[in-house]
């Protein structure tokens, strides 16, 4: 015992790591069924909100992709007020609309076009003409069916799109030559079919040109007649938008166009306050079980707490071994209830939307988050109770 | 300067049982201690000198596991002064003992004590990580020193009564602790065990260690250099 020596160095880290992990993963194997049940409850917990954050997170993030390719979602207009509107006379200046699709924000946005319509001659019969922004008309318009192909360029003169009725009665294939004359004859342009739309609606009618051709066969230069956009907004927030909008830009009027997946926004906003509530009631169950756990870990280990602080463990190594080994059970816990949760999600999801549930990373930071800030708040008691264990009172011989 | 600066230095400068020190390792005067109505310790005034090995005697009720937890810095006494090694311990914070007593004192309990998920060199190891780093080799040394190096893989529950407290002499011993105390340690033990412990004390005893013993035994008393009596939390001379 000659070389016992005491000045060993305090600084050595790894060293005391060591001990303490040792110290940590020995208590942690001895109780193997209490720290089965702790394991357990914040196990259920993770898992919960898991299932729950992911169901949330996707079903939005699929929510506005259905909205995204639902199509036109808000319509544009001049301000009717006192005008009763001769037809093709009273329109807005394309310069505005534009304005106010540039002053959305820009994330929200999925597509926009401007509209011009009129009455033209289309070799033997007349035809509704529209002029469009053919990009944003593309992106508004997600579930028209084009034979041949869509217009790319925005000013290609050369092109035309046309509704499928009236291919049909003029005969007209994908390549065919048209010659459009306005009403008063006095412009006239030869123009080729490069795609014909089938949506089952007014656009099987129509004849679609790019705007500014339009405006300069319909004598309406710098005009266009409304707006439709393609907005990412869930419940009310389409309509927060257009007031929004509608205020900044008197001229126009902004009307959101009601349609079926509002409905899912809305059963969602409802279930989010649910899923809330339902996660809320399982973190404090897990806070109860984890609690009620640990409290009887500390009492069967009073002894060896009293023993280490007579052996000179402060307050603190005795609070630094319990966090470590109640954060221990809760990786292994998070780590494990994510899976579960995971699989969860697509029961819940097949369930309520009929719909397979995709990964979301945010669920897992958040899991971990939420448990472990239950665990945290499950150890203060019983933490508090081991550091007021007095050595003298339980280290008394019987 | 703080106190465990302070003991950090008076650490490294003590190999064990340092003589550079003052030679009086406990100083209690005046010491009392009431359980409420119960006057547990009345006016105990003692010394003990370096290398001194001494035993407390009395009947039980006596006041002696009370005097031990005192100079353990488990308790603290109602009235009196501690000086431990020239250190007024009795107004200390709670943290500062804890550093006191992780530096300057080695407990043996009657009930050994020893962390039973934890081997025998592992336990030994605990009092070094507290004090300051786990040493294994100066752990397996001081196993040696006790004769159980080739146990030093064995859980508590696999050793017998007597070598779990000679685990429990090589965890107090590991520190080089200026004081060893001892309350009841052969009071769990047999005939052989009791022989076995004691022979111990006295040779660490012999190696100049400062040692306070606890005995109901008589014949364990008379094998120490001195014996300190107390009846109803008195001294009996
Ligand atoms: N925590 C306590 N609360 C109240 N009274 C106490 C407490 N601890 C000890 N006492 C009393 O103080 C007196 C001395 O007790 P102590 O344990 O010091 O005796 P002892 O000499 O160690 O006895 P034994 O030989 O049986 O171990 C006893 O009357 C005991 O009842
Ligand atoms: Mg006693």
């Amino acid at each position: 015992m000659a070389d016992a020596n005491p000045g060993r160095r305090r600084s050595d880290r790894s060293l005391r790591l060591r001990m303490f992990s040792m110290l940590v993963f020995r208590s942690l194997t001895v109780r193997g069924s209490r720290i089965g049940i702790a394991l357990g409850a914040i196990l259920v917990g993770a898992a919960v909100v898991s299932a729950l954050t992911s169901l949330y997170f996707d079903i939005s993030i699929k929510m506005s992709e259905e909205l995204r390719a639902f199509g036109a979602n808000v319509i544009v207009t001049p301000r009717s007020a006192g005008q009763t509107g001769g037809e093709g006379t009273h329109g807005i200046a394309a310069e505005t609309l534009r304005a106010a699709i540039g002053a959305l924000p820009q994330g929200k946005i999925v597509g926009a076009s401007p509209f011009l319509y009129g009455v033209v001659r289309l070799d033997v019969a007349n035809a509704v003409l529209a002029g469009v922004d053919f990009q944003g008309l593309r992106a508004i318009s997600p579930y028209w069916q084009v034979e041949g192909s869509w217009v790319t360029a925005d000013f290609d003169d050369r092109n035309v799109m046309v509704g499928r009725r009236i291919a049909q009665t003029m005969q007209m294939k994908i390549g065919s030559p048209v010659t459009i004359i306005n009403r008063d004859r006095t412009h006239q342009v030869q123009v080729r079919v490069k795609g014909i739309v089938d949506t089952g609606g007014a656009e099987d009618d129509q004849v679609f040109v790019n705007l500014p051709l339009a405006q300069r066969l319909l004598d309406r230069p710098d005009q266009a007649d409304l707006a439709m956009l393609s907005v990412i907004a869930r419940g009310g927030e389409a309509d927060a938008l257009a007031a929004d909008l509608a205020r900044r830009f008197p001229d126009i009027e902004v009307r959101p166009i009601r349609k079926v997946s509002q409905a899912d926004g809305k059963i969602l906003d409802k279930i989010e306050g649910l899923m809330a509530l339902v996660a809320t009631v399982v973190l404090i169950i897990t806070i109860l079980c984890v609690n009620a756990t640990l409290t009887a870990m500390v009492a069967a280990r009073t002894p060896q707490i009293g023993l280490q602080k007579a052996i000179g463990a402060g307050n603190g190594s005795i609070v630094a071994q319990f966090m470590a080994e109640t954060t221990v059970i809760c990786v292994v816990a998070v780590a494990l209830g994510l899976g579960v949760g995971f699989a969860l999600a697509q029961v819940l999801g097949q369930a309520v939307f009929g719909a397979w549930v995709t990964f979301r990373p945010v669920v897992v930071p958040l899991t971990f988050g939420l448990s472990f800030a239950a665990a945290l708040i499950a150890a203060v008691l019983p933490v508090r109770g081991a550091v007021r264990i007095v050595p003298a009172r339980v280290l008394k011989g019987e | 300067m703080t106190v465990s600066n302070q003991l950090t230095s008076d650490a490294t400068s003590s190999r064990f049982g340092s003589t550079e020190q003052g030679r009086m390792v406990i100083d209690i005067r005046g010491l009392g201690k009431r359980f409420g109505a119960v006057a547990a310790l009345q006016d105990v005034s003692f010394d003990v000198q370096r290398g001194e090995f001494i035993a407390i005697m009395g009947p039980s009720g006596s006041g002696k596991t009370t005097l031990l937890n005192i100079l353990s810095l488990l308790d603290r006494p109602t009235e009196g002064d501690y000086h431990l090694d020239g250190i007024a311990v009795a107004s200390l914070t709670e943290r500062e003992q804890t550093v006191i007593r992780r530096e300057k004192i080695g407990l043996v309990f009657q009930q050994f004590h020893l962390i039973p998920y934890l081997s025998a060199l592992e336990n030994v190891m605990l009092a070094q990580h507290y004090h300051s780093v786990a040493d294994r080799e100066e752990a397996l040394e001081a196993l040696e020193h006790v004769g159980l190096a080739q146990r030093r893989d064995h859980l508590p529950s696999q050793l017998s009564g007597g070598e779990q407290q000679r685990v429990c002499i090589a965890r107090a011993l590991i520190n080089a602790p200026a004081l060893i105390l001892a309350d009841e340690p052969t009071g769990n033990l047999d005939a052989d065990n009791e022989g076995l412990v004691m022979g111990l004390l006295e040779r660490l005893r012999d190696e100049g260690r400062t040692i306070v013993l606890v005995t109901h035994n008589p014949d364990l008393g008379e094998r120490t250099d001195r014996i300190v009596r107390l009846q109803h939390g008195r001294l009996a001379s």
